[in-house]
């Protein structure tokens, strides 16, 4: 048996593997397959590697004050999904990442993604959706120092996130709808969505230029006076 | 053996030569009831919160605190959770999940308990404090009253031994502040349970205790038999101020007994049979209105009911008018209206004279009226005080920034988060202010110095109108009183008048001396009439 | 209160999954229309929607229909010529099983979100987690509770000056202004709530998470159901039996008594809930008039 020395090492694969390797290989797995739902097996894949991640967060020990934060956090994406045309929720879902980490941000996202589809619609894509927006908060707390050093850095990162975002979600879109992957469909679906993606990114970079420092003191705050 | 055991407890926060707590000791058998009062800042919460050990702050503890004869840090985790139950002052911020049951259920949870009996528990406390019909309801539907009263049947149903209340009537209006007092007495009598209670307002609290505890600077002043404490107390420049009427009555009468209650006040009244007359209210010049609502309409949504039915009211230019009245009477609906936020659908509400419709745009807000909000909290931008105070004149203002100016503006004790509210509302030099319970949740020095100030206002000019819960503020700086009921002013009257022809919302000292003396505010009055004669 | 209203969530799931997964995985028609049809009776008897929204439902069909032969080119049946490419029949009849399959489970989606509300919802997520749950649980009351509070912040603004609208960069700022102050307010007074939670015995032990849902003899009636007819159907659509290939002709298996079964089978699970619902009420009609 390999024991793995590296603790960082052991964090990163703790990580990797629940969150991108266990989707993309049903991912594949789906799409050599002969017969199926694609999107049902994906929605499975991510609801799985939710569940997995909730596992290994009850274990953990996680103190009042911190779990407050995150669903302080949350409830202000949620409520802020409600804003029209501009919505905070990715935005938010990076800060959370950037001062909290990268475990606290992809339960904001994911948890985001739940809750405000209680009001805008559950369904098979609440799981895939939740992958998507938890992803943005992840990939954000592993970037988080140089994220935080570098605000061109950051405003970047809402950019990409944005039209990632909405590239994955067209992904389902068209996996859904038809039985197998249709490319033409795709960017059909990319070309449709074009408003959207271009309002998501850039009220991501919006959100993030005007509160990604002032949600940092607040924090800072916190952590000062009340070690959080 | 007692229960509670504290010897030479000090305490003091880190990086930080103070002690916070200073040498206190004292002790509590079970059953027994503690009042524990002091000023701001005299350690009084810190005392609370080295009892309940999980909330005790980082610092310097020396002293030693026993739990049933044994150290309360080698309680094991659980037990101490358990049996030591803490209520804090915000109700809605106490509050933990989104449901009443599940609120209940919740520090059960924690303890992992099994379904079984947590089902029966949060059943049986449901039932105990009248919570079987909100039961699953949002804790966001309730009232204030209801939220604090969740907030304690949700520890109680951990089954405590103890119960610590950090001033847990300070944001609850008079009457659900009562309700909730009469639950702790219930409690206590029924369950034999410990309580210890910090209250700034001692007239319905200071009755129901029968041990008082007294701190100033972090010592022990007092901690005695509630009846002879008060009687130690009563001579105190400071903490004498928050003790009930009857007990003030007696000090500046210069008797050996100590009523605590408005009951055993008048019979001291009675028994001296002094000479009163009546106190009628001085005359003043009819000024012109600042503020006038001519059968004004309003309701939130089509379909509901009239919150605003008719309302008819004036204010008069440099005077304070204090509003009076129940929970959704509406008062806070008509401070919304005055200040252009709500528009009613029917009558005139006029500002100085004019429609408030002819101020276009900012208009009303620049060197016209402001409203200072019932939370002063939703004004707060900045990190620091002096950020908050930037290009705003403070100096002429009565009370001192200057130690303040570093503070974060959530550091600061109730009474300063007021002043800077009041401070900044001011600061576009309205003509008109309007208040809305500018004095929750303060004790009774910060509630004069509100008073104070709102004095020192008027005699600037500032013409003041206040909605309010609280007769005795209301008694110490109004001109004009106004009883509002249902959506409409019911009564209007100059104070004496206004008091001496209510039975219910009227101060203490009116209280105790109706029959014998009509038109008395405050027991200083009713004292120095007793003297005269 | 339905009939549904009152079973133990974790039945009421795996029944709703298995509805849904049978559909997903077969473009059967005689299936999806069973599906659909159970799907819209529930959602009429239990009054969540009305003939108008099913009208849209429709609508929205047609839309995802007509979608695939614009991009499918495939099938012998060229009804006509779009442009360079052909539209098919067999495109036409692939688009309308796929949209019958969408439309099925945006249906039962439907019901299940109103059958299975937040409190049931966070009930089953705490079996896997009652940590999470408790955030969940947070989070849904801090939504409401900021929002509430931005509306307060909003007016305190106003009422001082301190909120313009003149302009769209005067809103912008003091929308900004009021965002920052609820950020504030919240985190602080969070504390308040962390320390709610501490004394309370929060981190002491595992959580453990109170149901206020009993295991039945109707719900095990209702999970032994659900999962037999699940099963029965799903034999069914795996094995092939009731496969239709649409490229380049229709082409229908020739159905076997298990492909019989199992349409039997699925059409009892996706019918039950509407009688169970529908029963119940008729009941409730029957008992009012003898009152």
């Amino acid at each position: 048996m390999i024991v793995i020395r590296s603790e960082r090492l052991r964090r990163v694969i703790r990580r990797v593997v629940p969150f991108i390797v266990v989707p993309a290989l049903a991912l594949s797995g789906a799409v050599l397959a002969e017969r199926g739902q694609y999107a049902l097996v994906i929605s499975l894949a991510c609801a799985a590697s939710f569940l997995l991640f909730a596992a290994g967060f009850e274990r953990k020990r996680t103190g009042a004050r911190r779990l407050v934060v995150v669903s302080v956090m949350t409830a202000l994406a949620v409520a802020g999904r409600f804003i029209p045309l501009v919505k905070p929720v990715a935005a938010l879902t990076i800060i959370s990442a950037l001062y909290l980490g990268g475990e606290a941000g992809f339960l904001t996202g994911a948890l985001t993604a739940l809750i405000s589809n209680f009001y805008f619609g559950q369904g098979p894509w609440t799981a895939f959706q939740m992958t998507a927006w938890g992803l943005v908060g992840l990939i954000a707390g592993l970037l988080a120092a140089p994220l935080r050093k570098n605000r061109a850095l950051l405003l970047l990162y809402g950019l990409l996130s944005g039209i990632g975002y909405s590239m994955i979600m067209d992904v389902w879109t068209v996996l859904w709808y038809g039985r197998g992957f249709s490319l033409p469909l795709y960017l059909a679906a990319l070309a449709t969505a074009l408003p959207h993606t271009a309002l998501y990114a850039a009220s991501n970079v919006i959100y993030l230029a005007l509160f990604a420092r002032p949600f940092g003191e607040k924090l800072e705050r916190l952590r000062v006076k009340y070690g959080i | 053996m007692a229960l509670l055991e504290i010897e030479n407890l000090s305490f003091s926060y880190p990086e930080s030569e103070k002690r916070v707590l200073d040498n206190v000791s004292f002790s509590l058998e079970r059953g027994d009831f503690l009042l524990v009062c002091g000023a701001t800042g005299s350690g009084k919460s810190t005392l609370l919160r080295c009892l309940k050990r999980e909330l005790t702050p980082l610092g310097a503890l020396s002293g030693r605190i026993l739990y049933g004869g044994k150290p309360l840090d080698e309680l094991p985790d659980r037990a101490s959770a358990r049996l030591i139950g803490f209520v804090g002052q915000r109700p809605e911020q106490q509050l933990v999940t989104d449901k009443v049951w599940h609120e209940l259920a919740f520090g059960l949870e924690n303890l992992g308990a099994p379904s079984p009996l947590i089902r029966r528990r949060v059943a049986e406390t449901a039932a105990y404090f009248d919570l079987e019909d909100c039961f699953e309801r949002e804790v966001s539907s309730l009232s204030g009253g209801q939220k604090q009263l969740v907030n304690l049947a949700a520890v109680m149903a951990m089954r405590p031994e103890v119960l610590l209340l950090d001033e847990p009537t300070a944001q609850l209006d008079p009457i659900a502040a009562e309700s909730f007092l009469s639950t702790l007495e219930k409690l206590n009598r029924e369950l034999s349970l410990t309580i210890v209670l910090i209250e700034h307002r001692l007239e319905e609290a200071l009755p129901l205790s029968n041990r008082l505890l007294a701190l100033e600077n972090g010592k022990t002043l007092v901690f005695d038999k509630t009846r002879r404490a008060a009687r130690a107390l009563r001579e105190h420049p400071v903490l004498s101020r928050a003790l009930p009427g009857a007990t003030r009555l007696s000090a500046l009468l210069h008797e050996d007994d100590c009523p605590l209650t408005v009951r055993e006040g008048r019979a001291l009244l009675e028994r001296r049979g002094g000479a009163f007359r009546t106190l009628v209210d001085e005359p003043h010049d009819e000024e012109r209105a600042a503020l006038a609502f001519r059968d004004v309409y309003f309701r939130y949504e089509r379909s509901g009911a009239d919150v605003l039915r008719g309302t008819a009211f004036r204010a008069a230019e440099g005077e304070i008018t204090c509003l009076l009245g129940g929970n959704g009477s509406g008062k806070s609906t008509l401070l919304n209206c005055a200040a252009g936020l709500l528009r009613p659908y029917a009558g005139r509400v006029e500002v100085f004279g004019r429609p408030i419709r002819a101020y276009k745009g900012q208009a009303l807000y620049q060197g016209v009226l402001a409203l200072l909000p019932q939370d002063v909290q939703t004004m707060f931008l900045a990190a620091t005080v002096r950020e908050e105070l930037k290009g705003v004149d403070y100096s002429a203002f009565p009370v001192d920034f200057e130690p303040l100016l570093d503070k974060h503006p959530y550091d600061l004790s109730g009474g300063e988060q007021q002043a800077l509210g009041l401070i900044k509302a001011l600061a576009a030099k309205p003509r008109l202010l309007l208040l809305d319970e500018p004095t929750k949740g303060l004790d009774a020095r910060a509630r004069d110095g509100v008073a104070d100030i709102l004095k020192a206002l008027r005699a600037r000019g500032l013409s003041i109108v206040c909605v309010t819960h609280d007769v005795e503020f209301a008694a110490a700086c109004a001109d004009q009183c106004a009883l509002f009921f249902r959506g409409d002013v019911v009564s209007m009257d100059r104070p004496r008048a206004f008091f001496g022809g209510n039975a219910y919302y009227v101060p203490a000292a009116g209280r105790m001396a109706r029959g014998l003396c009509e038109g008395a505010l405050t027991v200083e009055e009713l004292a120095a009439m007793e003297e005269r004669a | 209160m339905g009939a549904l209203d009152r079973r133990h969530p974790a039945a009421v799931f795996v029944y709703f999954a298995g509805v849904m997964a049978a559909a997903m995985l077969t473009l059967n028609p005689a299936l999806l229309l069973v599906s659909i049809g159970g799907g819209a009776l529930l959602l009429l008897i239990r009054g969540a929607a009305r003939l108008s929204s099913l009208l849209f439902s429709l609508a929205l069909f047609a839309a995802m229909t007509l979608i695939n032969p614009l991009f499918n080119h495939n099938g012998v049946t060229v009804l006509f010529v779009l442009g360079d490419s052909p539209v098919t029949l067999e495109a036409l009849l692939y688009g309308a099983a796929s949209a019958a399959m969408v439309t099925a489970v945006l249906m039962w989606c439907r019901s299940l979100s109103g059958v299975l509300g937040e409190d049931k919802l966070l009930y089953l997520f705490a079996r896997v987690s009652p940590r999470i749950a408790l955030v969940v649980s947070m989070a849904l009351r801090g939504a409401g509770l900021f929002s509430a509070q931005a509306r307060r912040v909003r007016r305190s603004q106003k009422g001082l000056g301190l909120y313009k609208e003149d302009n769209i960069v005067d809103t912008i700022r003091s929308d900004a202004r009021v965002f920052s102050i609820l950020v504030t307010w919240a985190l602080e007074n969070g504390v308040i709530t962390a320390d709610s939670m501490a004394a309370r015995g929060y981190g002491t032990a595992r959580r453990t998470a109170f149901s206020r849902y009993r295991f039945t003899r109707g719900d095990a009636m209702l999970l032994a159901a659900g999962l037999l007819l699940t099963g029965l159907s799903l034999w069914g659509v795996l094995s092939g039996t009731l496969d239709v290939s649409y490229y380049p002709a229709v082409r229908w298996t020739a159905m076997t008594p298990l492909g019989w079964a199992a349409l039997i089978g699925y059409g009892i699970l996706a019918l039950w809930p509407a009688l169970l619902e529908g029963g119940e009420r008729l009941k409730w009609r029957f008992l009012r008039s003898k009152i």
